[in-house]
């Protein structure tokens, strides 16, 4: 399908359609380790309007399958998209066996993204397969000059993203889980704080990992007030905010991760 | 492989949704035309994030999301799990209740030219009454009594009971003009008793089905997956239920207006519900997947309505296959 002829057509209320579910091309296709996959496929419209901690939906080329497996992206070069998953059921288990050549249906890009338009230093938080947002975003902040990035990553044990965040960001710090998580990481760069820098209200916090990761970072975060911006995860069933099954509690209610998130500010899930 | 078993492969490939598109085939449904035999199934469908995607206008109709007097918080996640070709939901209607719907979701989907289906969720027969009494002053098209919800409390213990919805629809009748649609539940030993309820007491159509009560257990921790215990199964998987129940309905009363609703994933698959009796058949799944995926279908079964012209024609005049077939 032509995104150029997709944008031609406007909607009653005067918006672009979006493209729908399409079939796109594996160009890249990686075993990071026994379980982790990296999948880069053509889609030139997720490549140009993918915005850092969105997602994209693929799909199983297996009728029996249907749910989509929702997967942020993690890197954009050209038309190119890439995303990094863990093998862990039937779905994964098919895009792993797949080639590079191979086609595989997607839909995207999904969701809200983090909000990086604030000068500042950003902590890009990530653990285990919540590093792959975390990477995009790191791309996406990579050569502004307003920005001072540094990458805290917790890994079980493999450090299978470390490549991918340091081609864009000159500061990238990983630990696994015999030696400590992020929470040491975000202790240690503290530490090494001093002067002016130990005033953080230009500290921005952007994290996605295991779910009570997020939490400890909030609460780390929340004691010295600092701004943080959680990317969660959800079972979901169709990622584009029809259904209403991927929910979380929030402040404002039950609000759906696909569409309203999956970021939210650490105060709009009341996180302390 | 016949042609039955390709279509599920076919589904995706090259269609686009945005191309503007009008039917040639439409349908009538007690009484009120639809552009398409298509629609969109209750629960499946929520304005902003569908219309990013197609516009409504051009479907037979859109059965919106169920509404209760109230704002509902719906379940507890997780809310879904993954079956073979379907999904098991306990969403338990979660929405922003009738009011709000009346001054957003409502007026924009008039304002496009869409034909609403108003579906009414409540615990209560002074629930549904509230919200039938507010949906009557509106401009929704039709109004559709979800009585068939297996996921919240009382869900369908008026959709299992012939009197109780017969006292129901008692109730509701003299509230409002417009079309009456009662929504059946799969999960009883015979639709038909429900359906005659239905019929012999003011409602104008019935739809058919609501999902099959069904679960499914984490073999790793040995919980169930769902926070809610047990969902609704829908998807292809119950497709052939769906078919059976809505032929069944059809054969006990030849005249009566059905949508038809079940694991339609395809131009096919709606075509096999029309055969089955149904006026027409709305797409839920399907969409969950692919939000393109009711006007990717209206457009299938548009072109195979082409070569049925007896089964267009008895559908254009409010007609089904059983008329073609007398």
């Amino acid at each position: 399908m032509s995104c150029a002829r997709t944008f031609l057509q406007t909607n009653p209320e005067g918006r672009a359609y979006l493209p729908s579910r399409r079939t796109v091309e594996i160009v890249g296709h990686e075993l990071l380790t026994e379980s982790i996959v990296q999948l880069t496929v053509r889609d030139e419209y997720i490549a140009q309007h993918a915005q850092a901690a969105q997602f994209a939906n693929l799909y199983s080329s297996n009728s029996l399958q249907i749910s989509p497996r929702p997967f942020g992206v993690a890197e954009v070069h050209d038309d190119e998209v890439t995303f990094l998953f863990a093998v862990v059921g039937r779905g994964t288990e098919e895009f792993r066996d797949k080639q590079v050549g191979d086609t595989i249906d997607i839909l995207g890009p999904l969701g809200k993204s983090f909000d990086l338009s604030e000068p500042g230093r950003y902590l890009l938080v990530g653990g285990g397969l919540g590093i792959p947002p975390i990477a995009h975003a790191a791309q996406k902040l990579s050569g502004r000059s307003d920005v001072q990035a540094t990458a805290l990553l917790g890994y079980r044990d493999v450090h299978f993203a470390d490549e991918m965040l340091m081609r864009h960001c000159s500061d990238v710090r990983a630990i696994e889980n015999e030696q400590g998580n992020v929470i040491t990481l975000l202790d240690q760069w503290l530490a090494e704080q001093d002067g002016d820098a130990r005033n953080l209200s230009d500290v921005h916090i952007l994290t996605c990992g295991p779910h009570p990761m997020m939490k400890a970072v909030a609460s780390w975060a929340f004691k010295r007030d600092v701004k943080a911006q959680m990317n969660l995860e959800e079972r979901m069933g169709c990622g584009y905010g029809t259904c209403v099954v991927c929910i979380t509690p929030t402040i404002h209610g039950n609000q759906k991760v696909c569409i309203e998130g999956p970021v939210f500010t650490r105060e709009e899930l009341g996180w302390e | 492989m016949s042609a039955r078993e390709t279509t599920t492969e076919l589904q995706h490939v090259h269609f686009d949704a945005t191309e503007p598109r009008t039917f040639r085939h439409g349908t009538v449904v007690a009484g009120v035309p639809w552009k398409s035999p298509i629609g969109t199934a209750a629960g499946t469908y929520n304005l902003d994030a569908c219309s990013v995607y197609y516009n409504p206008a051009i479907l037979g109709a859109v059965s919106t999301k169920g509404v209760s007097p109230v704002p509902w918080e719906g379940n507890p996640a997780p809310r879904t799990a993954e079956t073979p070709a379907g999904t098991v939901n306990s969403v338990g209607l979660q929405n922003p209740g009738v009011d709000h719907y009346l001054e957003d979701d409502l007026p924009r989907l008039k304002a496009m030219g869409a034909t609403v289906v108003s579906n009414v969720a409540g615990h209560s027969d002074d629930d549904f009454a509230e919200v039938v009494e507010k949906l009557a002053k509106s401009e929704a098209d039709m109004l559709e009594i979800n009585v068939s919800c297996p996921n919240v409390k009382s869900g369908t213990s008026v959709g299992k009971d012939p009197v109780a919805l017969c006292t129901l629809l008692k109730r509701l009748r003299p509230l409002t003009d417009k079309p009456l649609i009662i929504k059946l539940t799969p999960n009883v030993d015979d639709v038909v008793p429900i359906a005659r309820a239905a019929i012999e007491n003011g409602a104008d159509a019935v739809s058919l089905i609501n999902t099959f009560v069904g679960m499914r257990i984490d073999t790793h921790t040995g919980r169930p997956i769902l926070a809610n215990v047990t969902g609704g199964v829908s998807g292809p998987a119950v497709h052939p239920m769906a078919v059976a129940m809505v032929y069944k309905i059809r054969q006990a009363f030849h005249d009566f207006p059905i949508i038809a609703m079940g694991g339609t994933f395809s131009g096919d698959d709606a075509l096999e519900f029309l055969y089955a009796g149904a006026n027409a058949v709305e797409v839920g799944s399907a969409a969950l997947v692919d939000p393109a995926a009711p006007v990717r279908i209206a457009t299938e079964l548009d072109e195979l309505l082409d070569s049925r012209p007896e089964l267009a024609d008895a559908l254009a005049v409010g007609k089904n296959w059983i008329h073609v077939q007398d």
